[in-house]
């Protein structure tokens, strides 16, 4: 689709000057809004290429938040140390969720996954071991080496921004590739007549496994990087809020575009930073974004954009 | 021996009683949850917000002199009302879409957010107590129970037992049955579907509304009230059977069961999270839950 790509290259550009149109303010602001496109992405590509709603894509950014917090504070300063634990640890538990919530069909999927994330959460939320409800403070922050003799200084509000928004384009790139493939064909038949695919020799349970596994490494790799913007982590990162502003931020920008989640992360943090500074019912007004996008703009801004610009082609 | 007698007449007894009251008030927001999901295959995450608004009902409705009884029927005519107002603004125009399921569970979701936060707007996130109608305390062989946890068990029971006399006992139940098996069969028998899709709703509703009602002085009321419970009430619906009558009721009791007795042995907030497994569980070794879906054998 040509009309994504510029709408990805407008993005980009307003992202690369962004940190200096802002202060460190709205520099942070932005890291938040692209740490929550890691989750709405990992929403995107169940939902929109596998047809599965999760309401507990918190869970994986959750869990990679305390699990990095607690290496960076008990055992290591390596960032490549902890992002592969963090990998292992959330791929183990990815398979293990994965296989049961596939097996359950349709909305049950969407319910078990949600209660996984509720139990991740109160079990972070008691045990006294991880800071129970206060969570865990003082998260020293690391540098990260990238060559020998080159480094990356994540005080600098800059240098973290930067370091992120590369990140993210890869994997955003990346998700497209693999999306584009082959596997990610079968997958979006599997979404569109689920029982006819095993007729055609694949098994939808294994596409639909990785394609979880690596939605929940996604939004895992934003938990990674959260705790060193914040400098600590607190049980509500599992909670459903964050779930459910994935979903929401994904279904503003357009299900199924990939860009489109990462688009409403965008729009949805500085529009909640906005009316934050105005009225604190920001519960309200997510909910009713909610009901106006769900009952009248399905496929979200990308989708009205592409309507609109297909209009003035007609009318031309 | 004599030990063992004494600590299952006054330490697991009384805990049972316990957990077997709040169970059943729990069937009641489960039941309307299972059949709104067995007819319309809507899973309505607004429903614990419904039942936070009749708790708030209550409290508003006995602030202004109604008295506890006038709130207690007044109240779920209300929430059923307010049901019927998303069923029709919200759920109606959704129902045509084919992918139903998963747009009407975000639409329910956004309202459920709207409604919480409204609720914070009107009543504040205080949280408010609700005078029950009387205070004594029975006594059954030594164990003593606030009579009004009774008049609630009693409330609750015949309420489920009411839905069950609907559901297979009556036409209109016969109706419902049909519908969720075949909603295009009974509606070429000249019966307006919508209108048992709207029934459903709003009874479905005004149970969870009662619900509220009935546990409002108990609990007291909060704005967060709903989201705690719908997620137990999920488990219950979960390990009953999606659209299962019986089962919502027989999971309620037997899911506040696990909690009640395992909360004398671990943290309370532990027996919260052992029911969460219990759930996981089941849906492990039987998808679909305990029980059949309504309509079906």
């Amino acid at each position: 689709m040509p009309h994504l790509r510029r709408v990805g290259l407008a993005m980009l550009a307003i992202a690369a000057v962004f940190p200096w149109l802002g202060g460190a303010f709205f520099t942070r602001l932005g890291i938040e809004a692209l740490l929550l496109g890691t989750v709405a992405l990992s929403v995107d590509i169940l939902l929109g290429y596998a047809g599965l709603l999760s309401l507990g894509q918190a869970a994986y950014f959750g869990l990679s938040a305390y699990v990095s917090a607690l290496l960076y504070v008990h055992v290591t300063q390596s960032f490549w140390v902890v992002w592969i634990a963090v990998i292992a640890v959330v791929g183990i538990f990815s398979v293990a969720l994965g296989a049961v919530a596939i097996r359950a069909k349709g909305v049950y999927f969407a319910l078990i996954t949600f209660g996984a994330a509720e139990i991740l959460s109160k079990i972070a939320h008691n045990t006294r071991a991880i800071g129970g409800s206060d969570g865990l403070i003082g998260i020293p922050i690391p540098r990260i080496p990238l060559l020998p003799g080159v480094s990356l200084d994540l005080n600098s509000n800059l240098v973290f921004y930067y370091f992120v928004l590369a990140t993210l384009v890869l994997i955003y790139l990346g998700t497209r590739r693999v999306l584009g493939t082959p596997f990610g064909s079968v997958l979006r038949a599997i979404r569109d007549n689920a029982d006819r695919v095993p007729y055609l020799g694949y098994h939808p349970f294994w596409y639909k496994l990785f394609a979880y596994v690596l939605a929940a490494q996604i939004a895992a790799f934003g938990g990674l990087i959260y705790p060193l913007l914040r400098g600590f982590v607190a049980p509500h990162l599992f909670g459903f809020e964050v779930s459910t502003k994935a979903v929401v931020v994904s279904l503003v920008g357009g299900i199924g575009t990939l860009l489109g989640p990462l688009v409403g992360s965008v729009i949805i943090t500085f529009l909640e930073s906005v009316i934050g500074s105005y009225t604190d019912r920001h519960l309200f007004v997510l909910g009713t974004i909610f009901v106006v996008f769900v009952m009248f703009l399905p496929d979200g801004l990308l989708g009205l954009a592409r309507r609109l610009t297909r209009d003035r082609k007609l009318a031309a | 021996m004599e030990d063992f007698l004494s600590y299952l007449h006054f330490v697991l007894l009384p805990q049972m009683i316990d957990a077997l009251i709040i169970g059943a008030a729990l069937a009641l927001v489960a039941l309307g949850l299972t059949m709104i999901f067995g007819l319309l295959d809507v899973i309505n995450l607004a429903h614990g917000d419904l039942y936070m608004l009749g708790g708030y009902a209550a409290f508003t409705l006995v602030g202004w002199g109604m008295g506890y009884w006038g709130a207690l029927v007044l109240a779920p005519v209300l929430i059923g009302l307010v049901g019927w107002g998303l069923e029709e603004a919200g759920i109606r125009p959704l129902l045509p879409r084919a992918d139903r399921a998963t747009v009407t569970l975000l639409l329910t979701f956004g309202v459920s957010l709207v409604l919480r936060d409204l609720a914070q707007v009107v009543w504040g996130t205080d949280t408010h107590a609700v005078a029950a109608p009387f205070a004594g305390i029975a006594s059954l062989g030594q164990i003593f129970v606030p009579t009004y946890r009774l008049f609630v068990l009693a409330i609750s029971l015949s309420a489920i037992l009411i839905t069950w006399w609907l559901v297979y006992h009556t036409r209109v139940g016969a109706v419902l049955r049909a519908t969720a098996v075949d909603p295009s069969m009974v509606a070429s028998f000249g019966i307006p579907i919508r209108w048992v899709y709207r029934f459903t709703f709003i009874y479905g509703c005004g149970l969870a509304g009662l619900a509220g009602v009935l546990l409002s002085p108990i609990y007291a009321v909060f704005p967060t009230m709903g989201h705690d419970f719908l997620v137990l009430a999920f488990a219950v619906v979960i390990v009953g059977g999606m659209g299962s009558i019986i089962g919502a009721v027989i999971a309620a009791l037997l899911l506040t069961q696990v909690q009640g007795i395992a909360s004398l042995y671990i943290p309370p907030v532990w027996a919260e999270t052992l029911v969460y497994c219990v759930m996981l569980l089941v849906l492990v070794l039987r998808p679909s839950g305990l029980f059949h879906r309504l309509g079906e054998a």
